[in-house]
């Protein structure tokens, strides 16, 4: 374990840092310089004094193209992680990851569906695929939290077992589908991969309001999510009602992911290995563990897009390759590494 | 002091319609050390939840400080009642001090950090446990008993008048077990904590709380002191499990000693011993007799007399008279009726003065009857005749009537399995 606060302030540094970094990557090259004054003159009120001294192409493609994609891969990976935390938390158990009990494969029917009926609708700049990935995600979750209902109890185990029967049948539907779907078949199969290109400020705003909200919700649980740790009758004798606590966590949770899987498709790992890490690293208390995680989950996916749309340009890798390609190995790492069972 | 604290009405619940417990009435006051004790499955974790809000019953309510619990806010309750539940794995890795301080949450509000009495009651916590040196350690490291006494901790640092505690002593060592109850203990004692405890093993429970429930298929089979409740009958009744309750040497709960079911010990022999006893020398033989399976009365015995005190343990069928004083003529006749309804009398190897002179006459008038009689003649009659030849007369007069003489504990044993196909076709005969 390290210093909680030097862990957050190093992490928050490293994700500015690393943020202006990557949006000077591509094609055509900017300065970090460009880069931090294009920022600046964006930013309301203090940025009107900031003018001129890059090129008006420059500043064209890093509004207009980097600057949404990164912005996203940052919100998107903090969003993941923090669900990641919040799952593994409610579950009692490190190896929970967002897609545990049937955000993903709900996604992805919402999803498969849109595609294969072709919808063209649009709402605020958001595309019909996502719009009914959010949708369906969320409906998903819903109905695994009512199939695991015992009397006024949602007791964990039946949760997660609801969660896997749902899912195994979801994905059946989306394999029939995609199955089925002819010369869209690339097109569902790209969208389960997760990809987080050409998307517009659109995704960045909704996700934005996904995550503000839902860290902010995490953040007031977080110490009775802590207590939750313990068990749920202790978490009862220690004043905490817990029925209540878990639903609004897990919807929480569920909303973080279906905003990020709307936005970018399923991205894997990403949940799972970001709160683990951390969790090494700062302990399990989650009123650190929470903003930790999603700030190197923010730094963890961006750097995994930057790769992705880069290593092959002009041809792009879907990132939950990526992130699993990396992030596969390193888990197995920490596994290794460590002492306990976990 | 004497008022009731926390008051159980009349509780059933029932996991998936198997009732578990079954109206469970019980009152505690403040300061109380109460023990629930019973075999598995007979309710008592079930009670313990039910109390501390974890399992609503299905019938019935619990007052505590003369509000219903179930009518509290989770807050509102925590503050009054802390818990000690029955282990469980901690995957993550708190420090001690991390989950010592989780106590304070009922006190706390949520986005509030620790305040200055919160660490001094954590501090306190760790203290009055000794685990202050483990402050930093991670709660996955503990061991069992170091995790036990965190848990404990964390319970303190509740800061509550009521901590119930659900078997704190399984899986530990018994210098662990010792540590846990008297720090228990001093906590009752010095800070007027009420405590109820659930508790596997009866020696302990006897020896450390003031008041005994013994739970019994979800109801409750005995209340009361120890030694009201650690008897013989209940013991063997709740667990059908054969035992010898003794009295613990040094601060004279019963204690309970366990006999294996495969020697037959205490099956039921079908065969009642009356015996005469007395001035604490027949202590082991109404011992070895009750072992043995037989239905022993006694009497007249002077109450406080040790083996008075040794019947009452196994919870005879007795006779008494007053202390220090002769057997009247009144105790004499009673005591030839518990004679009448045994098969056979026992004559143990006492001393005779003119106090218990009497025995010996109701033993005469019922072989008169027709008893058989056993003497236990271990010491010679003479060496122990201070009736001045009257007792040795009347033993005289017993063995020419068809007494039987044996020497020793063993020889009667003996004996008695001898004459038991006799003894029970004369009861069949009279039946």
């Amino acid at each position: 374990m390290v210093n909680k606060t030097l862990y957050l302030t190093a992490a928050l540094i490293v994700l500015c840092l690393v943020f202006v970094a990557v949006n000077g990557i591509g094609a055509v090259k900017i300065e970090f310089k460009e880069i931090i004054a294009i920022i600046a003159s964006k930013v309301p009120v203090l940025g009107k004094g900031i003018t001129g001294g890059w090129k008006e192409t420059h500043e064209t493609i890093l509004v207009q193209v980097r600057l949404p994609r990164t912005l996203l891969a940052v919100l998107v990976g903090a969003c993941l992680s923090v669900a990641g935390a919040i799952y593994q938390g409610i579950f009692k158990n490190p190896l929970a990851d967002p897609y545990i009990i049937g955000a993903s494969s709900g996604a992805a029917l919402g999803a498969a569906l849109a595609i294969f009926l072709s919808l063209n609708l649009s709402f605020l700049g958001i595309g019909a695929v996502s719009m009914l990935a959010f949708l369906t995600s969320i409906l998903a979750v819903f109905l695994v939290y009512n199939m695991a209902r015992v009397g006024h109890r949602v007791p964990v185990l039946t949760l997660l077992l609801a969660g896997i029967a749902l899912s195994s049948f979801l994905s059946a539907v989306v394999s029939l589908l995609t199955y089925l779907s002819g010369d869209k078949l690339g097109h569902i199969i790209f969208w389960m991969m997760g990809s987080l290109s050409s998307r517009s400020w659109s995704y960045v705003y909704s996700t934005l309001v996904s995550f503000l909200a839902g860290i902010l919700i995490a953040f007031y649980y977080a110490r009775d999510l802590n207590i939750l740790l313990l068990g749920e009758d202790t978490a009862v004798h220690l004043g905490i009602e817990t029925e209540r606590v878990k639903k609004i966590l897990l919807a929480t949770a569920s909303i973080l992911t279906a905003a990020s899987v709307a936005s970018s498709g399923l991205i894997g790992f990403v949940g799972l290995i970001i709160p683990h890490t951390v969790r090494i690293a700062v302990g399990p208390d989650h009123r650190w563990l929470i903003p930790a995680s999603a700030l190197t989950g923010g730094t963890f996916l961006l750097l995994a897009d930057t790769i992705a749309r880069t290593v092959f340009a002009p041809t792009e890798l879907p990132v939950g390759i990526v992130t699993a390609m990396f992030g596969g190995p390193f888990f197995i790492y920490l596994l290794k590494k460590r002492k306990t069972s976990y | 002091m004497a008022e009731t604290f926390i008051e159980v009405l009349g509780i059933s619940c029932s996991y998936a319609a198997e009732p578990v417990l079954e109206g469970v009435k019980l009152s505690v006051r403040k300061g109380d050390f109460l023990g629930i004790i019973g075999p598995n499955g007979s309710g008592k974790s079930t009670l313990i939840k039910a109390i501390s809000r974890v399992l609503k019953p299905a019938q019935g309510t619990v007052y505590l400080d003369g509000r219903e619990v179930y009518s509290m806010s989770p807050r509102e309750a925590a503050r009054l009642m802390a818990v000690v539940s029955q282990m469980t794995g901690i995957n993550f890795d708190f420090t001690v001090e991390e989950i010592v301080l989780m106590g304070r949450h009922p006190h706390a509000k949520n986005l509030r950090k620790e305040t200055r009495e919160d660490l001094a009651k954590v501090g306190w916590a760790l203290e009055v446990t000794k685990t202050s040196h483990l402050r930093k350690r991670l709660i996955t490291e503990l061991s069992g008993g170091e995790l036990q006494r965190v848990v404990i901790a964390r319970a303190l640092a509740q800061d509550t008048s009521v901590l119930l505690l659900d078997e704190p002593t399984s899986h530990l060592d018994i210098n662990h077990q010792v540590e846990i109850l008297d720090l228990i203990k001093e906590l009752n004692r010095n800070q007027n904590l009420t405590v109820i405890v659930v508790l596997h093993d009866l020696n302990l429970a006897s020896q450390y709380c003031d008041l005994l429930i013994l739970l019994n298929r979800g109801r409750i089979h005995a209340m009361g002191k120890p030694c009201e409740v650690v008897t013989q009958k209940n013991i063997r009744n709740v667990y059908r499990s054969p035992v010898i309750i003794k009295e613990h040497p040094v601060y004279g709960c019963p204690q309970v000693t366990l006999l294996s079911k495969r020697d037959g010990h205490l099956r039921d022999r079908g065969m009642k011993i009356h015996l005469v006893c007395g001035g604490g020398v027949a202590g082991l033989l109404m011992e070895r007799l009750v072992f043995e399976g037989f239905e022993v009365s006694a009497g007249t015995l002077n109450i406080g007399d040790a083996d008075w005190e040794k019947a009452r343990v196994f919870n005879l069928e007795l006779e008494e008279a007053a202390p220090f004083s002769p057997v009247t003529e009144k105790n004499l006749e009673s005591t030839l009726k518990l004679m009448e309804r045994a098969d056979v009398v026992v004559v143990a190897s006492i001393p005779y003065g003119h106090g218990n002179l009497k025995n010996l006459v109701a033993v005469k008038r019922a072989q008169e009857r027709g008893k058989r009689v056993i003497l236990v003649d271990g010491t010679p009659i003479r060496e122990r005749d201070y009736t001045g030849g009257k007792a040795s007369a009347i033993c005289a007069e017993l063995i020419e009537k068809g007494a039987v003489v044996v020497d020793s504990t063993v020889e009667l044993l003996a004996k008695l399995q001898e004459i038991e196909p006799a003894v029970r076709k004369t009861r069949s005969r009279t039946i």
